[in-house]
């Protein structure tokens, strides 16, 4: 009876459904109804990811498309050399990225989903609250960040020095070992809300008699979240997983904003989409066309292939927790 | 969009049929809607031809206003639109204004040396042999707007900026200092300024191409000059020589005298740090007067070129310098005898002074000479101990950038992650990645 | 066994009735509970007071000292950010495309979430699938495919091309929520108009529409959300003439650099108009992030 997740939850309604829904209607209605959204789709979304592949495929001169060139392009990325190193550190950013959100975002995220379950004072402003930074465009989060961690002019660590903590007043966005946490830390303190009511979503859904009755029988607050609570709020994680996982594949404006183009300094925040955007528009190279489209198809079958398989594997444990 | 009702020209490479009716509907759509707009020229759109000029000096938008007012006198029935866009930006903008089948510019500001490559291969720029003369222009000029596989010129050179170390004439009267003529006074002066309170040299090596150009300024004499790349290109010499790892040294020995920090700096706060007086020099290009001076019209700005350092191979300081651009013909032009016509100017000592005058900038036509009394000491620099900046010269043709490469590895340098040697052979692997030695 | 986050955009979790007496252990869990939800409150919304704060304050101080209140607030901030670097424009722009493609995006997909909802035929399943598909896609990688279609249509630089492409990148989420809610409503209403003799539009207009108007709302503050901020699009697909906000702020600090008290007036103009949304319709946008989770 329990609803904490969606994508179980929507099969589950087609399910009943279909039984029901039995009408046949014209063709002409049909068209009507499915023909504008379809074109809109196909034409400037669809259309645009089919090209990409076959830009690929192709040699190029500047804009002009020369013959078939077979996987030349993709041998760039994925022959031993420079260009498939900063690939695969790029690569690397992004798993970086992806595991230190989730740790960061998503654990956040639950604690106050579930401490704000409870009503306590102040409960709307606190969400509120949380939730603000993520209406803020996340190329305004990186230049603000930006302009708050300047070592010469910043807040942040004229703040530190200000109270005595000298030492914690480092180069945060300017040391390679930093600069990618910092960058992961300031993402997280844009998007923690949207977990956070993700799970809010998915607690209001739990009624509310399974944890009082685990409490009757005697169970500790801990053991009620862990034992009953937890379990059923997997697949709202599953859900929360997969979207910051997409997300973060594609993360490029508050690195661009707080890091450069380049992913600065020496290279240790450049992800796959800024690798992408230089490849594509700042290469001197004339093949840039090709090379980029390329790294599109890979970068693609990756994030979708991954998606996809992710959706499986929380459908199919769903059904086990049934 | 429709800003013009000419015909135009397809590209070949138009994506599909479907787009290509919808192309003609949409050429349908505009032809009607320029016809609506009221026309500046009393409805006589037969008689006047307006060629846009692109840019990516938004700072330079009153200044090129006048000086095409000059144009457009002497040439009854051209009108010329001056556009500016975002310099960071402008590549992405370039490339995509030069594919467009039809409104995209008609001359348009090029960026010197690799980045026009693509656009002269993929045939988007006309050549311009044999109906503009450069000839007496200097080599490294011309050089930044020539097809790197043709040979062939593609665009006449606007700009030459020159590379110093920039300094606050009143900080260094306040601590006594001279202007350092050797490589002591220039460390005595950092530590003077140092015990001050005041940052000796604002920098930062956040953005890899202030460290290439930072390099050049205090390595050249110690690499050798342009004689060193001229070698790496013959395949002659790399980047692991001793020479060249040592002029790396030779910046990363100056980060006493860097801001705190200097990788985490952002450009804009290393300027920030130079207008507003907190720091005493600026290791960077004549074209940082102009924000400077925007930010503060009252400081005191004056220049020196860096002294010769300990083991220099040159034997007197060099100013370092580069064309800065140049103006090329859009192939897809429809205009194409207007715009070369206006590219022809370009090169005169006519537009050469307007430009220095209008503009504040060093001229690359030869002989004209700006009236800002610091350009124009700076380009008599140039003119009499002038060095190719070399990594833009010779190693801006493919990703990653040379200059990106260096700067890159100055700023592991500086981050004590990397020793000169480690930086050298960096460099030379990254930049190996396209650049193939001539046989 | 029917989804109540889906069905329903009131999903800000119920107060959980009040237990009646608290032992002494669980009331520390409770004060440490509430120092850690205050404590990052002043972490989430320190950075924001912090740019309207700087956005008042003149430049000289600013630069002397990074923390410190306006002493007299300087509008003028505001006054040079927003005619003399173009923000009016922008901020146009901003509010034509954003507007524009979420009211396109919506409509179409309400037409077509309808039809994969109330009706029965051959490929429902399959065409449901195909734009459940563009949940997952990385549509940005299809970036230089895009610009040459534009090219192509005569769309480039314009604010057209970018509104159809913003409309298109709304369907998936839109169809996707809104074939949801309209699953969840009685067959009993349209039987009902059925036999009064509506015809199938008139049903989907005049009584099926009204009843999602919620999810409607929802959704179309999500796009919202999304479009207003979005970069990436306008810094490839358009010209300084369309600029939207945030692209247009990435040419505002590359010319206005060196003054850092006009960046903050800057970041605060691009950021008021959402808070502004926010605060008048927080309902939905809960819902519409929560309606999210679905996907």
């Amino acid at each position: 009876m329990v609803q904490a997740g969606g994508v179980s939850s929507e099969r589950a309604a087609r399910g009943r459904r279909r039984s029901r829904r039995s009408r046949v209607p014209s063709v002409r209605l049909l068209v009507f109804l499915l023909a504008p959204a379809l074109a809109l789709y196909s034409v400037f979304i669809i259309y645009p990811l089919f090209s990409s592949l076959q830009y690929s495929l192709f040699s190029w001169a500047g804009t002009r498309q020369l013959g078939f060139a077979g996987l030349e392009n993709f041998e760039r990325w994925l022959q031993p050399g420079l260009y498939r190193e900063r690939l695969l550190r790029a690569f690397g950013h992004n798993m970086i990225f992806f595991a230190g959100t989730m740790l960061l975002q998503t654990t956040l995220g639950l604690a106050f989903a579930v401490l704000l379950h409870r009503s306590r004072a102040g409960k709307r402003f606190l969400q509120t609250a949380f939730t603000l930074p993520h209406l803020v465009s996340p190329i305004v989060v990186g230049y603000l960040w930006s302009l708050m961690l300047s070592p010469s002019f910043g807040a942040v660590n004229a703040g530190l020095r200000g109270v005595g903590l000298e030492s914690l007043a480092l180069p945060w966005t300017g040391d390679p070992a930093l600069s990618l946490p910092t960058v992961i830390v300031v993402n997280a303190w844009q998007w923690v809300g949207f977990p956070m009511l993700l799970f809010g979503a998915a607690l209001a859904g739990i009624p509310e008699e399974y944890g009082n009755a685990a409490r009757v029988d005697g169970a500790s607050a801990w053991q009620v979240f862990r034992k009953i609570t937890f379990p059923l709020l997997i697949p709202a994680i599953g859900t929360v997983s997969v979207l910051t996982f997409v997300g973060n594949m594609n993360v490029i404006d508050v690195i661009y904003a707080m890091q450069g183009s380049q992913g600065q300094p020496a290279g240790s925040t450049d992800v796959l989409t800024l690798l992408f955007y230089r490849t594509a528009f700042q290469n001197p190279d004339p093949a840039a066309i090709g090379q980029s489209s390329a790294l599109a198809v890979l970068m693609f079958v990756f994030i979708f292939g991954v998606s996809m398989l992710a959706i499986r594997v929380m459908r199919r444990a769903e059904g086990r927790l049934r | 969009m429709g800003r013009r009702t000419a015909p135009r020209t397809l590209t070949r490479n138009s994506a599909s049929q479907i787009s290509r009716s919808l192309l003609a509907a949409g050429c349908a759509a505009t032809l009607a809607l320029t016809a609506c707009a009221p026309s500046t020229e009393g409805g006589s759109a037969g008689d006047t031809t307006k060629l846009t000029v692109w840019s990516w000096r938004t700072e330079d938008i009153a200044g090129y206003n006048k000086i095409f007012d000059v144009y457009e006198k002497k040439h009854p029935g051209v009108q010329v639109e001056f556009k500016a866009y975002k310099n960071t930006e402008y590549p992405t903008i370039l490339q995509t204004g030069l594919a467009k089948s039809s409104g995209g510019p008609d001359v348009a500001q090029l960026k010197p040396f690799g980045p026009i490559q693509a656009f002269i291969e993929g045939g988007n720029l006309t050549a311009l042999d044999g109906k503009v003369d450069l000839a007496g222009w200097p080599e490294e000029v011309v050089a930044a707007a020539k097809g790197k596989k043709d040979g062939k010129t593609y665009g006449v050179p606007f700009a030459i900026q020159t590379l110093h170390v920039l300094y606050n004439k009143k900080i260094f009267a306040d601590n006594g200092i001279q202007v350092p003529t050797t490589w002591e006074d220039l460390k005595a002066a950092g530590d003077k300024l140092k015990k001050a309170g005041i940052t000796p040299m604002a920098t930062t090596a956040k953005e890899p191409w202030v460290m290439g150009l930072t390099h050049e300024i205090f390595g050249a004499t110690r690499m050798g000059g342009d004689k060193f790349a001229q070698d790496v290109v013959a395949g002659k010499n790399d980047f692991t020589d001793p020479d060249y790892t040592a002029s790396l040294q030779t910046v990363a020995d100056l980060k006493p005298y860097f801001p705190e920090d200097v990788t985490a700096v952002p450009y804009l706060d290393a300027q920030a740090l130079f207008s507003s007086g907190k720091a005493a020099m600026y290791p960077g290009g004549a074209y940082e007067l102009g924000p400077f001076k925007k930010a503060d019209p009252g400081l005191d700005i004056g220049f020196f070129d860096a002294p010769l350092p300990p083991g220099a191979k040159m034997d007197k300081p060099v100013t370092p310098g580069f064309a800065d651009g140049s103006y090329g013909v859009n192939a897809k032009s429809p205009n194409q005898k207007e715009a070369l016509e206006l590219v022809k100017w370009m090169a005169t000592p006519e537009f050469g002074q307007l430009f220095a005058d209008e503009l504040k900038q060093i001229s690359a036509v030869p002989g004209v000479s700006p009236k800002d009394p610091l350009l124009a000491e700076m380009i008599a620099k140039y003119r009499s101990q002038g060095e190719p900046y070399s990594m833009a010269v010779h190693f801006g043709y493919g990703e990653p950038l040379g200059r990106d490469a260096e700067g890159e590895a100055i700023a592991s340098m500086l981050l004590g992650k990397m020793d000169a040697k480690a930086a050298g052979t960096k460099i030379q692997k990254d930049i190996s990645a396209w650049f193939k030695p001539e046989e | 066994m029917t989804s109540q986050v889906i069905a329903e955009p009131r999903v800000t979790p119920r107060p959980a009735p009040r237990r009646a007496r608290t032992p002494l252990k669980q009331r520390a869990g409770g004060v440490a509970a509430a120092l850690l939800l205050w404590g990052y409150a002043a972490v989430a919304l320190a950075p924001l007071l912090l740019m309207v704060v700087n956005s008042l304050r003149d430049e000289a101080s600013l630069r002397s000292q990074p923390l410190g209140l306006p002493t007299t607030p300087q509008l003028g901030n505001y006054v040079r950010a927003w005619s003399e670097a173009s923000f009016s424009t922008y901020f146009l722009n901003s509010v034509v495309v954003t507007v524009t493609s979420v009211a396109l995006g919506t409509a179409v997909s309400a037409l077509a979430a309808y039809a994969l909802a109330r009706y029965r035929f051959p490929g429902n399943g399959l065409l449901a699938a195909f734009f459940l598909s563009g949940l997952m896609l990385p549509i940005r990688l299809g970036i230089v495919p895009v610009f040459y279609l534009l090219d192509a249509m005569g769309l480039l630089g314009g604010r057209t091309g970018l509104i159809f492409i913003y409309a298109a990148s709304g369907v998936p989420f839109c169809v996707f929520v809104l074939t949801a809610f309209f699953r969840q409503l009685p067959d009993e209403l349209e039987e009902a108009a059925r036999i009064d003799g509506a015809s199938e539009l008139r049903i989907f207009g005049q009584v099926m529409l009204p009843l999602v108007r919620p999810a409607l709302a929802t959704v179309a503050l999500f796009q919202f959300i999304t479009l207003w901020n979005d970069f990436f699009f306008p810094l490839v697909l358009v010209e300084d003439a369309a600029y939207t906000l945030p692209v247009g702020l990435t040419r505002f600090f590359q010319e206005y650099g060196l003054t850092q008290s006009l960046l903050y007036s800057g970041l605060v103009i691009t950021t008021i108009p959402l808070v502004v949304v926010f605060l008048f319709a927080t309902k939905q946008i809960v819902a519409g992030l929560t309606a999210g989770m679905s996907r």
